[in-house]
Protein backbone atom coordinates (compact mmCIF):
# COMPACT_ATOMS: atom_id res chain seq x y z
CA UNK A 1 0.00 0.00 0.00
CA UNK A 2 1.23 3.37 -0.72
CA UNK A 3 0.92 6.02 1.81
CA UNK A 4 1.55 9.73 0.98
CA UNK A 5 1.22 12.52 3.45
CA UNK A 6 -0.03 15.86 3.03
CA UNK A 7 0.71 18.01 5.76
CA UNK A 8 -2.32 20.86 6.07
CA UNK A 9 -1.91 23.83 8.86
CA UNK A 10 -4.68 22.33 10.97
CA UNK A 11 -4.19 18.52 10.27
CA UNK A 12 -2.37 15.98 9.06
CA UNK A 13 -3.61 14.27 5.97
CA UNK A 14 -2.39 10.93 4.66
CA UNK A 15 -3.54 9.71 1.26
CA UNK A 16 -3.93 5.77 1.36
CA UNK A 17 -3.59 3.96 -2.03
CA UNK A 18 -4.05 -0.02 -2.27
CA UNK A 19 -4.30 -2.96 0.00
CA UNK A 20 -4.71 -2.18 4.01
CA UNK A 21 -4.14 -5.59 5.40
CA UNK A 22 -1.77 -6.54 8.09
CA UNK A 23 1.37 -6.35 5.93
CA UNK A 24 0.69 -2.30 6.07
CA UNK A 25 -0.61 -1.87 9.41
CA UNK A 26 2.78 -1.56 11.62
CA UNK A 27 4.13 1.24 8.68
CA UNK A 28 0.35 2.75 9.34
CA UNK A 29 1.24 2.47 12.78
CA UNK A 30 4.28 3.97 12.86
CA UNK A 31 3.79 7.18 10.47
CA UNK A 32 0.96 8.08 12.77
CA UNK A 33 2.42 7.45 15.70
CA UNK A 34 4.83 9.66 15.17
CA UNK A 35 2.49 12.32 14.33
CA UNK A 36 0.86 12.52 17.16
CA UNK A 37 4.31 12.13 19.37
CA UNK A 38 4.95 15.51 16.60
CA UNK A 39 1.99 17.64 18.11
CA UNK A 40 -0.50 16.73 15.04
CA UNK A 41 -3.52 15.37 16.95
CA UNK A 42 -5.86 15.91 14.12
CA UNK A 43 -5.09 12.87 11.57
CA UNK A 44 -7.47 12.46 8.59
CA UNK A 45 -6.86 9.23 6.32
CA UNK A 46 -8.16 9.73 2.51
CA UNK A 47 -9.96 6.22 1.79
CA UNK A 48 -10.64 7.21 -1.65
CA UNK A 49 -8.28 4.31 -3.28
CA UNK A 50 -8.17 1.25 -1.03
CA UNK A 51 -9.12 -1.62 -2.04
CA UNK A 52 -9.35 -3.52 0.21
CA UNK A 53 -9.28 -3.29 4.58
CA UNK A 54 -8.72 -6.74 6.86
CA UNK A 55 -9.47 -7.16 10.26
CA UNK A 56 -5.78 -6.05 11.62
CA UNK A 57 -6.40 -2.64 9.97
CA UNK A 58 -9.21 -2.15 11.47
CA UNK A 59 -8.02 -2.88 15.02
CA UNK A 60 -5.17 -0.60 14.01
CA UNK A 61 -7.65 2.12 13.07
CA UNK A 62 -9.28 1.77 16.61
CA UNK A 63 -6.09 1.74 18.49
CA UNK A 64 -5.54 5.24 16.38
CA UNK A 65 -8.46 6.93 16.87
CA UNK A 66 -8.52 6.04 20.88
CA UNK A 67 -4.62 7.22 21.09
CA UNK A 68 -5.79 10.11 19.38
CA UNK A 69 -8.42 10.94 21.66
CA UNK A 70 -6.40 10.16 24.28
CA UNK A 71 -4.49 13.76 23.57
CA UNK A 72 -7.81 15.65 22.79
CA UNK A 73 -7.63 15.18 19.01
CA UNK A 74 -9.38 12.48 16.42
CA UNK A 75 -8.37 10.32 13.63
CA UNK A 76 -11.12 10.79 10.87
CA UNK A 77 -11.75 9.06 7.48
CA UNK A 78 -12.40 10.66 4.78
CA UNK A 79 -14.03 9.78 1.34
CA UNK A 80 -14.33 6.27 1.95
CA UNK A 81 -14.17 3.68 -0.65
CA UNK A 82 -16.89 1.57 -1.86
CA UNK A 83 -15.00 -2.07 -0.20
CA UNK A 84 -13.85 -0.11 3.04
CA UNK A 85 -17.50 1.20 3.32
CA UNK A 86 -19.17 -2.05 3.07
CA UNK A 87 -16.57 -3.42 5.84
CA UNK A 88 -16.65 -1.21 7.85
CA UNK A 89 -20.85 -1.44 8.03
CA UNK A 90 -20.59 -4.94 7.92
CA UNK A 91 -17.92 -4.77 11.16
CA UNK A 92 -20.36 -2.44 12.53
CA UNK A 93 -17.22 0.03 12.86
CA UNK A 94 -18.98 2.81 10.58
CA UNK A 95 -20.78 3.37 14.17
CA UNK A 96 -17.59 3.68 16.02
CA UNK A 97 -15.17 5.46 13.61
CA UNK A 98 -15.32 8.96 12.39
CA UNK A 99 -16.54 9.14 8.79
CA UNK A 100 -16.52 12.21 6.53
CA UNK A 101 -16.39 14.11 2.76
CA UNK A 102 -14.35 16.04 1.23
CA UNK A 103 -15.88 18.90 2.14
CA UNK A 104 -15.81 18.33 5.58
CA UNK A 105 -12.12 17.56 5.45
CA UNK A 106 -11.29 20.76 3.75
CA UNK A 107 -13.66 22.76 6.11
CA UNK A 108 -11.89 21.28 8.76
CA UNK A 109 -8.31 21.59 7.51
CA UNK A 110 -9.35 25.48 6.78
CA UNK A 111 -10.66 25.62 10.69
CA UNK B 1 -33.11 -4.30 14.68
CA UNK B 2 -32.46 -5.03 11.04
CA UNK B 3 -30.01 -2.80 9.89
CA UNK B 4 -29.73 -1.02 6.80
CA UNK B 5 -27.30 -1.95 4.57
CA UNK B 6 -24.90 0.41 2.42
CA UNK B 7 -26.32 1.17 -1.09
CA UNK B 8 -29.91 1.01 0.20
CA UNK B 9 -30.86 4.47 -1.01
CA UNK B 10 -28.57 7.05 -0.70
CA UNK B 11 -28.26 9.10 -4.11
CA UNK B 12 -24.56 9.34 -4.02
CA UNK B 13 -24.24 5.84 -3.82
CA UNK B 14 -22.26 4.12 -6.76
CA UNK B 15 -24.00 1.89 -8.61
CA UNK B 16 -22.06 -1.37 -7.65
CA UNK B 17 -22.57 -0.31 -3.63
CA UNK B 18 -26.55 0.21 -5.18
CA UNK B 19 -26.66 -3.46 -6.11
CA UNK B 20 -24.68 -4.53 -3.46
CA UNK B 21 -27.77 -3.16 -1.24
CA UNK B 22 -30.29 -5.26 -3.03
CA UNK B 23 -28.57 -8.03 -2.29
CA UNK B 24 -27.33 -7.73 0.83
CA UNK B 25 -31.45 -6.91 1.60
CA UNK B 26 -33.63 -8.83 -0.87
CA UNK B 27 -33.89 -12.56 -1.27
CA UNK B 28 -32.87 -13.58 -5.17
CA UNK B 29 -36.17 -14.27 -6.87
CA UNK B 30 -34.02 -15.82 -9.78
CA UNK B 31 -31.96 -19.00 -9.54
CA UNK B 32 -28.63 -17.15 -9.31
CA UNK B 33 -26.02 -17.25 -12.03
CA UNK B 34 -23.07 -17.19 -9.94
CA UNK B 35 -22.36 -19.46 -6.26
CA UNK B 36 -19.40 -18.29 -4.47
CA UNK B 37 -18.35 -20.61 -1.40
CA UNK B 38 -16.35 -19.54 0.78
CA UNK B 39 -15.07 -22.51 3.89
CA UNK B 40 -14.20 -21.84 7.30
CA UNK B 41 -12.24 -23.34 9.98
CA UNK B 42 -11.79 -20.68 13.01
CA UNK B 43 -12.01 -17.84 10.76
CA UNK B 44 -13.89 -15.25 13.19
CA UNK B 45 -10.98 -12.80 13.09
CA UNK B 46 -10.71 -12.81 8.88
CA UNK B 47 -14.08 -13.62 7.72
CA UNK B 48 -16.48 -10.34 7.95
CA UNK B 49 -13.87 -8.39 5.57
CA UNK B 50 -13.78 -11.02 2.97
CA UNK B 51 -17.47 -11.28 2.86
CA UNK B 52 -17.71 -7.65 2.37
CA UNK B 53 -14.93 -7.63 -0.36
CA UNK B 54 -16.66 -10.29 -2.22
CA UNK B 55 -20.29 -9.20 -1.59
CA UNK B 56 -19.54 -6.18 -3.42
CA UNK B 57 -17.66 -6.66 -6.22
CA UNK B 58 -19.84 -10.26 -7.23
CA UNK B 59 -23.09 -7.67 -6.81
CA UNK B 60 -21.51 -5.26 -9.00
CA UNK B 61 -21.85 -7.21 -11.87
CA UNK B 62 -25.77 -7.02 -11.51
CA UNK B 63 -26.21 -10.58 -11.94
CA UNK B 64 -27.86 -12.92 -9.00
CA UNK B 65 -25.95 -14.87 -7.09
CA UNK B 66 -25.59 -16.04 -4.02
CA UNK B 67 -22.92 -16.69 -1.30
CA UNK B 68 -22.34 -19.99 0.81
CA UNK B 69 -20.13 -20.01 3.94
CA UNK B 70 -19.66 -23.54 4.78
CA UNK B 71 -18.52 -23.98 8.26
CA UNK B 72 -16.17 -26.92 9.35
CA UNK B 73 -16.82 -27.23 12.70
CA UNK B 74 -15.37 -23.41 14.11
CA UNK B 75 -14.75 -23.28 17.56
CA UNK B 76 -14.88 -19.36 17.45
CA UNK B 77 -17.41 -17.06 16.71
CA UNK B 78 -17.25 -17.53 13.12
CA UNK B 79 -20.70 -18.49 12.63
CA UNK B 80 -22.23 -16.20 15.26
CA UNK B 81 -20.46 -13.58 13.07
CA UNK B 82 -21.83 -14.81 9.74
CA UNK B 83 -25.42 -15.28 11.11
CA UNK B 84 -25.50 -11.87 12.51
CA UNK B 85 -25.10 -10.41 9.63
CA UNK B 86 -27.71 -10.52 8.05
CA UNK B 87 -27.70 -10.73 4.60
CA UNK B 88 -30.38 -11.91 2.43
CA UNK B 89 -28.81 -14.21 0.17
CA UNK B 90 -25.63 -15.61 2.22
CA UNK B 91 -26.54 -19.22 3.75
CA UNK B 92 -24.65 -20.83 6.44
CA UNK B 93 -24.01 -24.45 6.44
CA UNK B 94 -23.07 -25.84 9.32
CA UNK B 95 -20.74 -29.32 9.98
CA UNK B 96 -18.99 -30.90 12.47
CA UNK B 97 -15.18 -30.54 11.80
CA UNK B 98 -14.11 -33.01 8.72
CA UNK B 99 -11.20 -30.97 6.90
CA UNK B 100 -11.56 -28.08 4.21
CA UNK B 101 -12.01 -30.74 1.60
CA UNK B 102 -15.29 -31.73 3.14
CA UNK B 103 -16.08 -28.20 3.91
CA UNK B 104 -15.73 -27.19 0.13
CA UNK B 105 -17.74 -29.75 -1.02
CA UNK B 106 -21.06 -29.36 0.98
CA UNK B 107 -20.78 -25.69 0.43
CA UNK B 108 -20.38 -26.67 -3.56
CA UNK B 109 -23.02 -29.42 -4.15
CA UNK B 110 -25.16 -27.31 -1.92
CA UNK B 111 -24.64 -24.57 -4.61
CA UNK B 112 -27.35 -23.49 -7.33
CA UNK B 113 -25.27 -21.18 -9.62
CA UNK B 114 -24.15 -21.91 -13.26
CA UNK B 115 -20.88 -20.90 -12.19
CA UNK B 116 -19.20 -21.92 -9.21
CA UNK B 117 -16.51 -20.05 -7.46
CA UNK B 118 -14.60 -21.29 -4.16
CA UNK B 119 -12.26 -19.20 -2.35
CA UNK B 120 -10.16 -19.29 0.90
CA UNK B 121 -11.66 -17.05 4.30
CA UNK B 122 -8.32 -14.94 4.09
CA UNK B 123 -8.83 -13.09 0.73
CA UNK B 124 -5.23 -13.51 0.59
CA UNK B 125 -6.27 -14.08 -3.77
CA UNK B 126 -8.40 -10.51 -4.27
CA UNK B 127 -12.09 -11.22 -5.64
CA UNK B 128 -11.31 -8.66 -8.40
CA UNK B 129 -9.35 -11.06 -10.38
CA UNK B 130 -12.78 -13.32 -10.96
CA UNK B 131 -13.96 -12.05 -14.49
CA UNK B 132 -10.71 -13.55 -15.51
CA UNK B 133 -11.10 -16.88 -14.63
CA UNK B 134 -15.02 -17.00 -15.74
CA UNK B 135 -13.98 -15.63 -19.47
CA UNK B 136 -12.26 -18.92 -19.67
CA UNK B 137 -15.35 -20.36 -19.29
CA UNK B 138 -17.82 -18.07 -21.19
CA UNK B 139 -15.56 -17.75 -24.01
CA UNK B 140 -13.18 -20.67 -24.45
CA UNK B 141 -15.46 -23.59 -23.44
CA UNK B 142 -13.00 -24.70 -20.04
CA UNK B 143 -14.92 -27.09 -17.37
CA UNK B 144 -12.30 -25.74 -14.32
CA UNK B 145 -10.63 -22.69 -13.78
CA UNK B 146 -8.18 -22.55 -11.94
CA UNK B 147 -6.22 -19.70 -10.18
CA UNK B 148 -2.49 -19.88 -10.21
CA UNK B 149 0.34 -18.29 -8.32
CA UNK B 150 2.74 -20.26 -10.60
CA UNK B 151 1.80 -19.70 -14.21
CA UNK B 152 3.42 -17.13 -15.80
CA UNK B 153 2.42 -13.54 -15.22
CA UNK B 154 0.95 -14.79 -11.32
CA UNK B 155 2.56 -12.54 -8.20
CA UNK B 156 2.81 -13.68 -4.81
CA UNK B 157 3.47 -11.51 -1.96
CA UNK B 158 4.66 -12.50 1.21
CA UNK B 159 5.48 -16.18 0.82
CA UNK B 160 7.98 -18.44 2.60
CA UNK B 161 11.20 -19.71 0.87
CA UNK B 162 9.99 -22.91 2.69
CA UNK B 163 6.86 -22.39 1.33
CA UNK B 164 7.94 -21.74 -2.28
CA UNK B 165 9.98 -25.07 -1.92
CA UNK B 166 7.58 -27.00 -1.42
CA UNK B 167 5.06 -25.79 -4.10
CA UNK B 168 7.96 -26.60 -6.61
CA UNK B 169 8.13 -30.29 -5.10
CA UNK B 170 4.73 -30.58 -5.17
CA UNK B 171 4.67 -29.42 -8.81
CA UNK B 172 7.05 -31.99 -10.10
CA UNK B 173 5.66 -34.98 -8.32
CA UNK B 174 1.50 -33.88 -9.60
CA UNK B 175 2.97 -33.55 -13.55
CA UNK B 176 5.12 -36.68 -13.43
CA UNK B 177 3.09 -38.79 -11.24
CA UNK B 178 -0.23 -37.47 -12.13
CA UNK B 179 -0.38 -36.16 -15.36
CA UNK B 180 -1.92 -33.25 -13.81
CA UNK B 181 -0.20 -30.25 -15.86
CA UNK B 182 -1.53 -27.28 -13.91
CA UNK B 183 1.47 -25.61 -12.09
CA UNK B 184 -0.94 -24.65 -8.73
CA UNK B 185 -2.89 -27.17 -7.72
CA UNK B 186 -3.17 -25.75 -4.14
CA UNK B 187 -4.70 -21.92 -4.72
CA UNK B 188 -7.54 -21.55 -3.01
CA UNK B 189 -9.57 -20.02 -6.02
CA UNK B 190 -10.97 -22.11 -8.62
CA UNK B 191 -14.08 -21.73 -10.34
CA UNK B 192 -16.18 -24.50 -12.09
CA UNK B 193 -19.27 -24.70 -14.23
CA UNK B 194 -22.39 -26.49 -12.57
CA UNK B 195 -22.25 -29.50 -14.45
CA UNK B 196 -18.47 -29.41 -13.54
CA UNK B 197 -18.90 -28.79 -9.83
CA UNK B 198 -21.76 -31.49 -9.81
CA UNK B 199 -19.84 -34.52 -10.82
CA UNK B 200 -16.18 -33.84 -9.48
CA UNK B 201 -17.57 -32.98 -6.25
CA UNK B 202 -19.60 -35.66 -6.39
CA UNK B 203 -16.72 -38.02 -7.14
CA UNK B 204 -14.50 -36.37 -4.27
CA UNK B 205 -13.36 -38.73 -1.37
CA UNK B 206 -10.45 -36.91 0.17
CA UNK B 207 -11.28 -33.80 3.13
CA UNK B 208 -8.29 -32.70 4.04
CA UNK B 209 -6.57 -30.15 2.00
CA UNK B 210 -5.56 -32.51 -0.70
CA UNK B 211 -8.85 -32.45 -2.44
CA UNK B 212 -7.83 -29.38 -4.56
CA UNK B 213 -4.95 -32.21 -6.34
CA UNK B 214 -7.50 -35.17 -6.66
CA UNK B 215 -9.59 -32.65 -8.18
CA UNK B 216 -7.81 -32.17 -10.45
CA UNK B 217 -6.28 -35.67 -11.18
CA UNK B 218 -10.38 -36.72 -11.76
CA UNK B 219 -10.82 -33.63 -13.97
CA UNK B 220 -7.87 -34.81 -15.96
CA UNK B 221 -8.46 -38.17 -16.03
CA UNK B 222 -11.91 -37.39 -16.94
CA UNK B 223 -11.05 -35.27 -19.97
CA UNK B 224 -12.20 -31.88 -18.64
CA UNK B 225 -11.04 -29.30 -19.80
CA UNK B 226 -8.99 -27.74 -17.06
CA UNK B 227 -7.16 -24.18 -17.59
CA UNK B 228 -5.42 -22.08 -15.45
CA UNK B 229 -5.52 -18.06 -15.18
CA UNK B 230 -2.10 -16.52 -13.42
CA UNK B 231 -3.32 -14.62 -10.21
CA UNK B 232 -2.06 -11.84 -7.56
CA UNK B 233 -2.04 -13.91 -4.57
CA UNK B 234 -0.87 -12.62 -0.55
CA UNK B 235 0.45 -14.46 1.93
CA UNK B 236 -2.78 -13.58 4.95
CA UNK B 237 -0.72 -13.64 7.85
CA UNK B 238 -2.16 -16.46 10.48
CA UNK B 239 -2.16 -18.91 7.85
CA UNK B 240 -3.11 -22.35 9.11
CA UNK B 241 -0.33 -23.95 6.62
CA UNK B 242 2.76 -25.54 8.42
CA UNK B 243 4.35 -26.37 5.46
CA UNK B 244 5.99 -29.57 5.97
CA UNK B 245 3.07 -31.31 7.80
CA UNK B 246 1.21 -30.49 4.51
CA UNK B 247 4.21 -32.06 1.96
CA UNK B 248 3.78 -35.46 4.23
CA UNK B 249 0.43 -35.26 4.18
CA UNK B 250 0.36 -34.64 0.44
CA UNK B 251 2.55 -37.82 -0.27
CA UNK B 252 0.08 -40.11 1.94
CA UNK B 253 -3.00 -38.16 0.03
CA UNK B 254 -1.19 -38.75 -3.35
CA UNK B 255 -0.43 -42.34 -2.91
CA UNK B 256 -4.46 -43.00 -1.63
CA UNK B 257 -5.98 -41.30 -4.89
CA UNK B 258 -3.76 -43.18 -6.74
CA UNK B 259 -4.70 -46.34 -5.22
CA UNK B 260 -8.41 -45.38 -5.37
CA UNK B 261 -8.16 -45.20 -8.89
CA UNK B 262 -6.48 -48.46 -9.52
CA UNK B 263 -9.33 -49.99 -7.75
CA UNK B 264 -11.89 -47.99 -9.63
CA UNK B 265 -12.98 -46.57 -6.10
CA UNK B 266 -14.10 -43.31 -8.83
CA UNK B 267 -16.48 -45.20 -10.49
CA UNK B 268 -19.81 -43.01 -10.35
CA UNK B 269 -22.83 -44.14 -9.21
CA UNK B 270 -25.43 -43.24 -11.87
CA UNK B 271 -24.63 -41.14 -15.69
CA UNK B 272 -26.37 -38.12 -13.85
CA UNK B 273 -23.41 -37.75 -11.60
CA UNK B 274 -21.05 -37.83 -14.02
CA UNK B 275 -19.37 -34.62 -15.36
CA UNK B 276 -19.73 -34.35 -18.86
CA UNK B 277 -16.88 -35.49 -21.47
CA UNK B 278 -15.25 -32.59 -23.55
CA UNK B 279 -16.91 -33.27 -27.09
CA UNK B 280 -14.72 -35.82 -29.63
CA UNK B 281 -12.77 -37.24 -26.22
CA UNK B 282 -12.96 -41.23 -25.95
CA UNK B 283 -14.62 -42.94 -23.44
CA UNK B 284 -11.92 -44.00 -20.84
CA UNK B 285 -10.83 -47.74 -20.76
CA UNK B 286 -13.77 -50.21 -20.15
CA UNK B 287 -15.17 -48.51 -21.98
CA UNK B 288 -17.40 -46.21 -19.33
CA UNK B 289 -17.83 -42.87 -20.00
CA UNK B 290 -17.34 -41.39 -16.34
CA UNK B 291 -15.28 -44.71 -14.99
CA UNK B 292 -12.01 -43.54 -13.81
CA UNK B 293 -8.94 -46.24 -13.91
CA UNK B 294 -5.41 -45.62 -13.46
CA UNK B 295 -3.70 -45.22 -16.95
CA UNK B 296 -0.99 -43.86 -18.35
CA UNK B 297 -1.64 -39.97 -19.20
CA UNK B 298 0.15 -38.86 -22.26
CA UNK B 299 1.97 -35.28 -21.81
Amino acid sequence: MKITARQRPRLALYCMEGRFDAHEAPVVRETLDRALVDGRHLLALDMSAVTFIDSTALAELVRLMKRARDVGGELILFDVSDPVRVILELTRLDEVLSIGSTAELEDLARG
Amino acid sequence: MTRQHAGSGRVSDSPGLTRYGRWAGVPLDDVPVISVIIPTYNEQWRIIPTIGAVALEISSRGEPWELIVSDDGSTDDTRQLVRGLGLANLRLIESDNTGKGGAVRRGVLAARGRYVLFVDADQSTPIEQFDRLLTHITEQGADVVVGSRAAEGATESSRSRVRRALSAGLRAITRRGFGITVSDTQCGFKLFTREAAGGLFAMQRLNGFSFDLELLFLATHLGLKVVEEPVEWIDAPGSKVDPVRVALRFAADLARVRWWAARGAYATASPADRPPLQRGAAPAVGGHPGRLVDQEVSP
